[in-house]
């Protein structure tokens, strides 16, 4: 199989470029990682994340012919050749396809992660009902590949102050969730020109989540969720 | 009140268009039952109140529609502070001149 592989040596001051290589794969090997393992064997200078190779991790997000995807669950047989691999767009690039996710990452730490909730806790767990355990899913499964927000033309406007997608659905997760206290001030921190309205619901984000999520729907939903709030 | 609203201006700009929407919608359907109205018969519905108040409230709902979209293209596409201030304001300034001049046309109409 015949690949392009961006390549970007900070160190050597050259420009980035795409590099070709040949790779055949063994039986077996069916997936875009394991042609960048092979890849990485002919030439150990490449670099590039990975860790669980099942979809899971979201470490080996990037840009494979045109779209943005997980080279652990990508087929071969999905993307004719040559096979460009390049990193994740709107991301400054480290080496390679390794991206620098500080700014991803401090979105996500922004929009606070986690259950706000002061009430005494109960001597177990906090409940929840079956419906509203329910309104969780398509939230809460999303691993953080950033797929979503290296395809968003609104984060690559403006990836200091757009939250963006992924960090968008984690908030709705939040939002959403029956157990956290601090509903208001969560959707008063994203009442802002950029963090939320820079979504134009152009839904590339939709359109490339490796897991089938919908931070678009989500991103319309805190919308409504604001609407409702101030009427 | 911050400069640049969120929810403000996206229930503006949602609002707006459905005035637009309803404007093209009327336009549309005047047209499908019957030829367009003379210069003069158009004259006069316009300096009539109704068709005033009707032309104002399309004029303005057309002027608020541009700044929030042109506001959100400069925020995309413009970064630098002074770039930005001297397009916003440009922006702003010929809006508010397009408002000027329609409520001059329609005022010297109704006198």
């Amino acid at each position: 199989m015949r690949f392009k592989v961006y390549r970007f040596d900070p160190e050597s001051g050259a420009k980035p470029a795409f590099q070709d290589y040949d790779v055949r794969l063994a039986p077996g090997e069916h997936k875009v990682l394991d042609a960048l393992v092979r890849i990485k064997e002919q030439d150990d200078s490449l670099s590039f994340r990975r860790s669980c190779r099942e979809g899971v991790c979201g470490s080996d997000a990037m840009n494979i012919n045109g779209r943005n995807r997980l080279a652990c669950i990508t087929d071969v047989t999905e993307v004719p050749e040559p096979v460009v691999l390049a990193p994740l767009p709107g991301f400054p690039v480290i080496r390679d396809l390794v991206v620098d996710m500080t700014m991803f990452f401090k979105h996500y730490h922004e929009i606070r992660p986690y259950l706000v909730n002061d009430e005494p806790p109960p001597e177990r767990e906090r409940l929840q009902s079956p419906a509203e355990r329910e309104r969780l899913n398509g939230l809460y499964e999303c691993i953080l590949c950033a797929c979503c927000t290296g395809f968003c033309p609104s984060y690559w406007w403006n990836p200091d102050k757009f939250v963006g997608p992924a960090g968008l659905l984690q908030a709705e997760r939040f939002i959403t969730d029956s157990r956290d206290r601090d509903t208001a001030g969560r959707l008063a921190f994203l009442d802002d020109v950029y963090k939320l309205y820079r979504c134009r619901t152009i839904m590339n984000c939709t359109e490339v989540c490796p897991k089938g999520l919908s931070p678009a729907r989500a991103i319309e939903h805190i919308k409504v969720q604001l609407l409702k709030r101030s009427t | 009140m911050r400069l640049f609203s969120g929810q403000r201006a996206f229930v503006l700009q949602r609002l707006t268009a459905l005035v637009l929407l309803a404007y093209v919608a009327g336009a549309l359907l005047r047209l499908a039952l019957g030829a367009p109205p003379e210069l003069a018969a158009w004259r006069a519905w316009a300096a009539r109140p109704a068709g005033a108040a009707l032309i104002a409230l399309l004029a303005a709902a057309l002027l608020l529609h541009a700044w929030v979209g042109l506001r959100d293209v400069v925020l995309d596409y413009v970064h630098p502070l002074a770039l930005r201030l001297a397009v916003l304001g440009a922006a702003a300034a010929a809006l508010a001149f397009l408002g000027l001049w329609t409520a001059l046309i329609l005022v010297s109409h109704a006198l």
